[in-house]
């Protein structure tokens, strides 16, 4: 049974390998365009922006605030039973881009939408998975 | 779009409205049908449909349905079934927003001598599916496994559609106060409309205590703000006016359609507040040259009660922000300003992808219900149908003939 409640790691698509990489190291790095400098999320390898080709990856601030939340009552997978309630965020990064994360180090019923967050870097088995608590404004 | 080209636009769209009908229709058993795969329950639906229009099979020569997510070419399934050849027939893959632009695809198709009578539907066994084990039961999902996200969700413990337009409704709630005794209203008002509909899955009055005493699943949202998992079907015969008048019912006309995918995703711009409802709703009042002060009675996808409220404000019947006292004040119920989803939508009648309300809009228009169910003097119906990952979106105008 212990198998069964361990939690869902990443299995990253080849093009997504390097935000997960880079989370490893504990930075959040999202593919940026070479041309028109737009950035993104998820990772892709075409800028929706530009169509161009030359996509690289580029380190990002980490910080944040909260576009909108909800709060799991329901355990839909064993390895989150220990964890309700919890919280899944989209979190619109200063950058830009929205991603979808927890919200830590706050009770879910003080989390808001707008609040300032910052990523923090949580080890899940062998990948690390970026996630978000408040900071001050 | 410039001038010319919207001007264009209109007066091929203008063209359309009202050539086709809707000449037959149908579901097949509701709620809890053990045993019946989704395509014995279309094919159930589809049989029924063509009865009502006092047709046989033969008599149709086009099939268009959204399959299953786990089957491949499952329009040849169905036609294979009912023993025809099609000289037009594919299956779609927009979600909930399907069997809308099944009716649009068929209304083109239909003028352009592509067929003369198709065959438009839906089916799910989704009670059955996710009821078989106790591990289908917990995960809820109704996507077979090849379909789920791998990263960027899992991981978080981010699993189903009810979080997913949880967040929408989170936003709006930020945004324009909206609150949950909202979403409780849209909830009671359409179990109040399955109370009057011996088909519906549920037959258990709803207050607004028990709409607040549903356990939550994802807050916002508890257990009545989610639609039903049901075993349901629903079709639909669609064929050239002239011809409709002449069949068994009363036709109804297709007045005009709309589609409108806000692909970007959900997730981006400001789309889990303003859905695409805004620009399909649009083409489908220009074809029909028809706004919202027209509309009797809407059928709208009602996945979640946000969905219902958000759409509502998309469509113009109050202006965005204003959802929740428009839903509050009653106006949704049979007898009210706007009777919505009056068989009881997916909420409490049966979940089959927004084909139950493409049915229910049908009946409406034909006024053969008891007084109790009928929207009186319903001249215009609006549907509205929505999915695919909560980005595609389809709307249809039928009008009594």
């Amino acid at each position: 049974m212990s198998e069964v409640k361990q939690k869902p790691v990443p299995r990253p698509a080849p093009e997504s390998a390097p935000y997960w990489a880079a989370a490893r190291e504990r930075r959040l790095s999202l593919p940026k365009c070479e041309d028109c400098e737009g950035n993104w999320f998820p990772p892709s390898r075409t800028c929706p922006h530009c169509l161009s080709a030359r996509v690289t990856f580029a380190d990002v601030s980490g910080r944040g605030k909260v576009y909108s939340f909800v709060t799991f009552h329901r355990v839909y997978h064993p390895g989150f039973e220990g964890d309700v309630p919890y919280v899944v965020a989209l979190i619109e990064l200063e950058e830009g881009p929205r991603l979808l994360s927890n919200v830590i180090g706050v009770a879910p019923e003080d989390v808001r939408c707008e609040m300032p967050v910052e990523v923090v870097f949580e080890d899940v088995g062998e990948a690390t998975i970026p996630k978000f608590r408040p900071r001050a404004a | 779009m410039n001038i010319a080209d919207l001007s264009a636009s209109v007066e091929s769209a203008r063209e359309l409205r009202d050539y086709c009908s809707i000449a037959g229709t149908a579901t097949s058993r509701l709620g809890r049908v053990p045993g019946v795969s989704s395509l014995d329950l279309l094919v159930e639906a589809i049989r029924n449909a063509v009865d009502d229009a006092g047709l046989k099979a033969s008599d149709i020569d086009g099939v268009i349905c959204r399959g299953p997510d786990e089957s491949y070419s499952h329009h040849q399934m169905v036609a294979e079934r009912l023993g025809i050849n099609a000289s037009f027939s594919t299956t779609l893959t927009n979600g909930g927003a399907s069997q809308i632009l099944a009716i649009a695809i068929a209304t083109m198709a239909i003028r352009f001598g592509l067929a003369k009578t198709i065959v438009c539907g839906f089916g799910r066994d989704t009670w059955s599916r996710t009821h078989a084990t106790e591990e289908a039961r917990v995960r809820n999902e109704t996507r077979p496994a090849s379909q789920r996200p791998r990263e960027f969700g899992p991981e978080y413990g981010y699993f189903g559609a009810t979080a997913a337009h949880a967040l929408g409704a989170t936003r709006h709630m930020h945004l324009y106060g909206t609150t949950r005794n909202d979403f409780g209203a849209i909830a009671t008002s359409f179990r109040e409309h399955a109370l009057r509909n011996p088909d519906a899955q549920i037959k258990k009055p709803l207050s607004m205590e028990d709409y607040y005493a549903g356990r939550m699943i994802v807050a916002p949202f508890g257990m009545f703000d989610c639609s039903l998992r049901s075993d349901a079907a629903g079709a639909v015969i669609v064929t050239r006016s002239d011809r409709a008048r002449d069949m068994r019912r009363p036709p109804v006309l297709i007045k005009g359609f709309g589609t409108h995918n806000n692909t970007r995703g959900w997730f981006n711009d400001d789309n889990m507040v303003v859905t695409a409802a805004r620009q399909s709703g649009e083409a489908a009042y220009r074809m029909a040259g028809l706004g919202p002060s027209d509309v009797d009675t809407a059928q709208i996808y009602d996945c979640f009660t946000y969905m219902v409220l958000t759409q509502l404000e998309d469509y113009g019947f109050c202006k965005k922000g204003e959802g929740g006292a428009f839903v509050s004040s009653g106006a949704l119920r049979l007898g009210g300003a706007l009777p919505c989803n009056t068989s009881g939508g997916q909420l409490s009648e049966a979940h089959a992808e927004g084909m139950l309300q493409i049915v229910e809009g049908v009946r409406q228009m034909r006024h053969l219900y008891p007084a109790e169910r009928q929207v009186k003097n319903a001249e215009i119906a609006l549907i509205s149908g929505h999915g695919g990952n909560q980005v595609c979106h389809s709307t249809l105008i039928l009008g009594k003939a």
